[in-house]
């Protein structure tokens, strides 16, 4: 019977952002995602190098629009979506000829490791699933895609986020780095 | 009220409704729902309550002893030094300087007709009652006749919160503290106690 209470659900959501709040977080993730895009788009346009993944509009939820979160804070920015690349990757090479079982694989170690180094950001499960998933263009790039597009990325969010949210004076980030 | 539900105090409790007022004054998203922030304060504040009830000893908030009577001094001083000095009770020592018992109004209330519970309303209905002074009786007797005895005491390392515990049990008014020889070195009465616990609320 408790078990089906605790269906039900005991608390309420939390109130709404102001208006002000909702306006940064949209300046912000506009900013971040449109520097990810242009560097993707215009200067590795020609190479087999990618710059932008899905998980980065997730990460742009956090880092332009919950920024006081601890699952936004650098350090589960940058250390959750390369360590789950890692994990993605190797998922991928070792698991690839089942691809339900590496994609399984992917995103649960990713989302152990991520506890376990007390990193988690939850964009980074996609990261790690669009190892498995992605395609050639990313099964091509190996543990590369650790670093581009995984960290470089998250850098260049990251330096977006350090510059627009501490702009409003009562905004500030990170709260803390590491 | 008595030491046990001392003990369970309730800390100031917040409503929901707190919360969300709390949580819409502050600028931006915060990452957690009203009961989980509920539950992390209930948690912090009894953690803050105990380091707080164990952070103070009874060496910090006492009052050191000044008056102290003999045993064998005669009611009259004893009562006149209480008036003199405005104190409403005091350690009693024996002649090696070792406490014996606690002297306070309610012994002399006792004597006098105001019952176990020592109060003084009674005293006044007694004597409404019965015709001349009910103290005269006590005239000529010692302190050792109308003290508590064995006196409850303990040493300076006791925590604010054992004493607390303490006056509520006994119920007592002040606890006299004594070294490791019996004799008193401080004591400790309910507005010290009150005195100490500003910040608890």
């Amino acid at each position: 019977m408790k078990f089906f209470e605790k269906m039900l659900g005991h608390t309420q959501s939390p109130p709404r952002v102001g208006a002000v709040e909702i306006l940064w977080s949209w300046i912000g993730s506009f900013a971040g995602i449109a520097v990810v895009a242009l560097i993707h788009y215009n200067l590795l346009d020609r190479t087999a190098l990618s710059m932008i993944i899905g998980s980065f509009g997730a990460s742009a939820v956090l880092i332009y629009g919950a920024i006081r979160s601890p699952l936004a804070q650098p350090r589960n920015l940058i250390g959750g979506h390369v360590l789950s690349a890692v994990i993605g990757v190797a998922a991928f090479q070792f698991l690839g000829q089942l691809p339900w079982l590496a994609s399984a694989a992917a995103v649960s170690t990713a989302i152990a490791l991520m506890h376990w180094t007390k990193t988690l950001h939850p964009p980074g499960g996609a990261t790690a699933l669009i190892a498995v998933i992605g395609g050639d263009s990313v099964h091509q790039l190996g543990y590369l895609y650790a670093v581009i597009p995984a960290g470089l990325g998250a850098l260049v969010m990251l330096i977006i986020a350090l510059l627009i949210n501490n702009i409003a004076p009562n905004r500030r980030y990170p709260e803390f780095w590491f | 009220m008595n030491a046990a539900n001392l003990r369970e105090c309730a800390p100031v409790d917040i409503s929901d409704a707190d919360v969300m007022a709390a949580m819409k004054a502050m600028q931006g998203y915060i990452d957690i729902t009203p009961a989980d922030f509920r539950e992390v304060y209930r948690v912090a504040y009894a953690l803050a309550q105990e380091r707080m009830l164990n952070a103070l000893k009874a060496a910090d908030i006492m009052t050191p002893t000044v008056h102290v009577l003999d045993a064998d001094a005669d009611l009259i001083a004893a009562a006149t030094l209480l008036a003199d000095k405005g104190i409403s009770g005091a350690p009693v020592t024996d002649s090696d300087g070792r406490i014996v018992g606690v002297i306070s109004e309610k012994d002399f209330l006792r004597r006098m007709g105001a019952g176990p519970g020592g109060s003084f309303m009674r005293v006044i209905a007694h004597c409404l009652k019965s015709k001349g002074c009910v103290a005269t009786p006590m005239a000529g007797r010692t302190v050792r006749d109308i003290m508590t005895a064995p006196p409850i005491t303990a040493a300076a390392d006791i925590s604010i919160g054992a004493i607390s515990a303490l006056l509520m049990e006994k119920n007592i008014n002040r606890l006299p503290i004594v070294d490791a020889a019996g004799k008193p070195v401080g004591i400790v009465t309910r507005s010290d106690l009150v005195n100490s616990f500003c910040m608890l609320g």
